[in-house]
């Protein structure tokens, strides 16, 4: 097994196909994260039906590549233009923008660069462990255990981003709810399809996704015409120096433990590893005054913890279908569209693919660091491309990118209908995000449920003598309720 | 601005659900031989429903002690931009997808602010050339017919 995995993934280093799309891939991705508004998961939708006709290995690979270099390149313009590429990398401003200010732009750079590269290496190596451990477990799940690991994903939604618990719990639903369109599994009843026959099967995630993700960023960036960008001056990136290292390796250390473990968490991402990160950064540090001004620690703090984040999301993806992120929700319709099905089977039938696919992300992290070390300054520039010339182009793209998927209109007309959808969901407050999740999730928690009634002859209750589907609920019990318990206790103690 | 009219979120939400738990319990149901002990077609979407209004009351709970902050209206190129949507519709239905693309990106270039016609059209024209060639000669992906396409495909 051991020796399987080395031979996948040093295959990737032989195989000069791959490793050319990879560095046009991360190119790619560094330039959607220096983009405001374009961010991975915009990324991640675009690019998705331009791999439909790659092998496999080759399509995921492209969208894992775009994840880690555009979460680490939003660090680029955090720094010399205060305006975080990704969300992501918003607290890369808190210290990265002050610090370039003071004319230190290319030392921040190079700090954030070194700490992404550490955290994104990181995780993949964890993820190269933990993945076929975490399968090994999944191998015991059956239907309960996999509709309450799904009950628990869909609680930590109330996480996922900004928004707010109950607004993210009802994108959620409203996600779960778009799955049930189309004929039911079982009965074959149609379901809120009003006589249209092409949403027999359901709706397809590739046109919403692209609706959700690039069409309401689109219209959100609409606001944004009149912006003036400044950016800082920058001479070259810098390495950081030993008295660097020596301030900021245990920072990085760290944020690599914390992004890897919150990645991990079903429904948590970069952005909020983050700011866990950034905040972990400053609690231990012995400068915390520095914090705000520009400090070392932590832009090191926040960087590695975000890249970290990547590594460790893919692990519930991939192991057990069930989404770390937006986009990585994305990926995982890449490996079902790929006929990649998520879970046991991958890493017991298709292990070479799943550690071809490790070693990309191996790949993808140190063509980066080379970007960033040499190009930033280049790419920098990216970013002053008008929104006047940028969005129209993201238009096309996804318009033509939702026929392609299956030449079909509807899905174009889906992808501008779920754009609309998307925008106003997003001015009123509620995150895209969970209706994505929400979507992918919804058909796993209904057809488990129903396998799960058959299983125990209609008695619900019976999910619960279930030790693992027991442990998962009362995990999403306090995922849900834990915040309002925790909070009712300190007043009571008060 | 919207002010007071915050509330037409959680409105038009339990609207949404009650409207959706009507057409579920209009579903045809399965004969007990299939379903067995499992849940009819209509259970899951009206228990989502259900589900869905709880936490509605509970947004509108949220709403009445936080006041959330008024929210400004769209402006000009936002609203614009949607009913370029709609144009682009018409125009792929009743001519072709790329003159729909054309006429689309090149009307938002100008709507978001690009004073360089010859920008906004060299972008509008050369964009969707580059795409549908790498569709079309690379990943061999086939448009739908129209005015353009068909001269293409003969």
């Amino acid at each position: 097994m051991f020796e399987q995995a080395i031979g996948a993934m040093a295959s990737v280093v032989v195989d000069p196909y791959l490793l050319g799309l990879i560095f046009v891939t991360t190119i790619l991705g560094v330039i959607i994260g220096v983009l405001p508004g374009l961010g991975a998961t915009t990324g991640a939708a675009l690019l998705l039906p331009f791999t439909l006709t790659m092998d496999p290995v080759h399509a995921i690979a492209v969208l894992a590549t775009i994840y880690v270099s555009a979460t680490f390149a939003g660090s680029i313009t955090a720094i010399l233009i205060n305006a975080p590429g990704t969300s992501a990398a918003a607290a890369t401003t808190f210290d990265g923008y002050p610090l370039a200010q003071k004319g230190e732009a290319g030392r921040a750079l190079g700090i954030a660069v070194i700490s992404s590269t550490v955290g994104g290496i990181f995780s993949v190596l964890i993820l190269c462990f933990a993945a076929p451990l975490l399968a090994r477990v999944a191998y015991e799940f059956r239907s309960p255990e996999y509709f309450a690991l799904t009950v628990f994903g869909l609680s930590m939604l109330a996480s996922i981003s900004a928004g707010g618990a109950v607004k993210n719990l009802i994108g959620g639903i409203f996600g779960v709810w778009l799955s049930t369109i189309g004929a039911e599994r079982v009965t074959g009843i149609e379901r809120f399809m009003f006589g249209n026959y092409e949403l027999y099967e359901g709706l397809h995630f590739v046109p919403i996704f692209i609706g959700l993700f690039a069409i309401s960023e689109l219209l959100v960036q609409s606001k944004t015409v009149d912006k003036i960008i400044k950016t800082v001056a920058m001479k070259a990136v810098k390495l950081p120096t030993k008295e660097d290292y020596k301030k900021i390796w245990k920072t990085i250390l760290r944020s690599c433990g914390i992004g890897t473990f919150i990645g991990v968490l079903p429904a948590e991402g970069a952005t909020v590893a983050s700011m866990i990160g950034y905040s972990e950064a400053r609690r231990w540090s012995k400068n915390k005054k520095e914090f705000g001004k520009g400090s070392i620690e932590g832009i090191a703090g926040a960087e590695a913890a975000n890249n970290a984040a990547t590594g460790g999301a893919m692990v519930p993806t991939m192991v057990l279908g069930i989404p770390g992120s937006g986009t990585t929700a994305i990926i995982l319709v890449g490996l079902m569209v790929h006929g990649l099905r998520p879970g046991v089977y991958l890493f017991t039938e298709q292990v070479e693919k799943v550690y071809q696919i490790f070693g990309s992300m191996f790949i993808a992290n140190v063509m980066f660091m080379l970007m960033g070390l040499y190009a930033a300054k280049i790419f920098a520039r990216v970013s002053l491309v008008p929104t006047a010339i940028l969005w129209p182009i993201v238009f096309a793209l996804s318009v033509i990118g939702a026929y392609a998927f299956q030449g079909q209109l509807l899905d174009v007309w889906l992808a501008l209908i779920f754009g609309v959808i998307g925008f106003f969901a997003r001015r009123f407050g509620f995150s895209v995000a969970p209706i994505a999740v929400g979507l992918i999730l919804g058909e796993m928690v209904e057809t488990n449920l129903q396998h799960s009634l058959k299983m125990f002859d209609g008695a619900w209750w019976m999910i619960l003598t279930q030790p693992l589907a027991l442990m998962f609920l009362i995990f999403a019990f306090l995922g849900l309720c834990g915040p309002m318990i925790f909070s009712w206790i300190t007043k009571q103690k008060k | 601005m919207i002010k007071k009219n915050i509330y037409f979120v959680p409105l038009f939400l339990a609207i949404f659900s009650f409207v959706v738990i009507a057409i579920a319990l209009q579903l045809d149901t399965s004969p007990e031989m299939i379903v067995g002990d499992s849940m009819q077609a209509r259970s899951f979407p009206i228990f989502l429903m259900i589900l869905n209004l709880i936490l509605v009351a509970v947004l509108t709970l949220q709403f009445y002690k936080n006041h959330p902050n008024p929210i400004p209206l769209e402006r000009f190129p936002t609203w614009g931009s949607m009913i370029l949507f709609l144009v682009f519709y018409l125009l792929t239905v009743f001519t072709d997808m790329f003159i729909g693309i054309f006429i689309v990106m090149f009307l938002m270039c100008v709507l978001w602010g690009e004073k360089r016609i010859w920008v906004a059209l060299l972008t509008a024209s050369i964009t969707p050339a580059l795409i549908f060639m790498l569709f079309d000669l690379v990943l061999k992906i086939r448009f739908p017919r129209g005015i353009l396409t068909n001269i293409y495909y003969g």
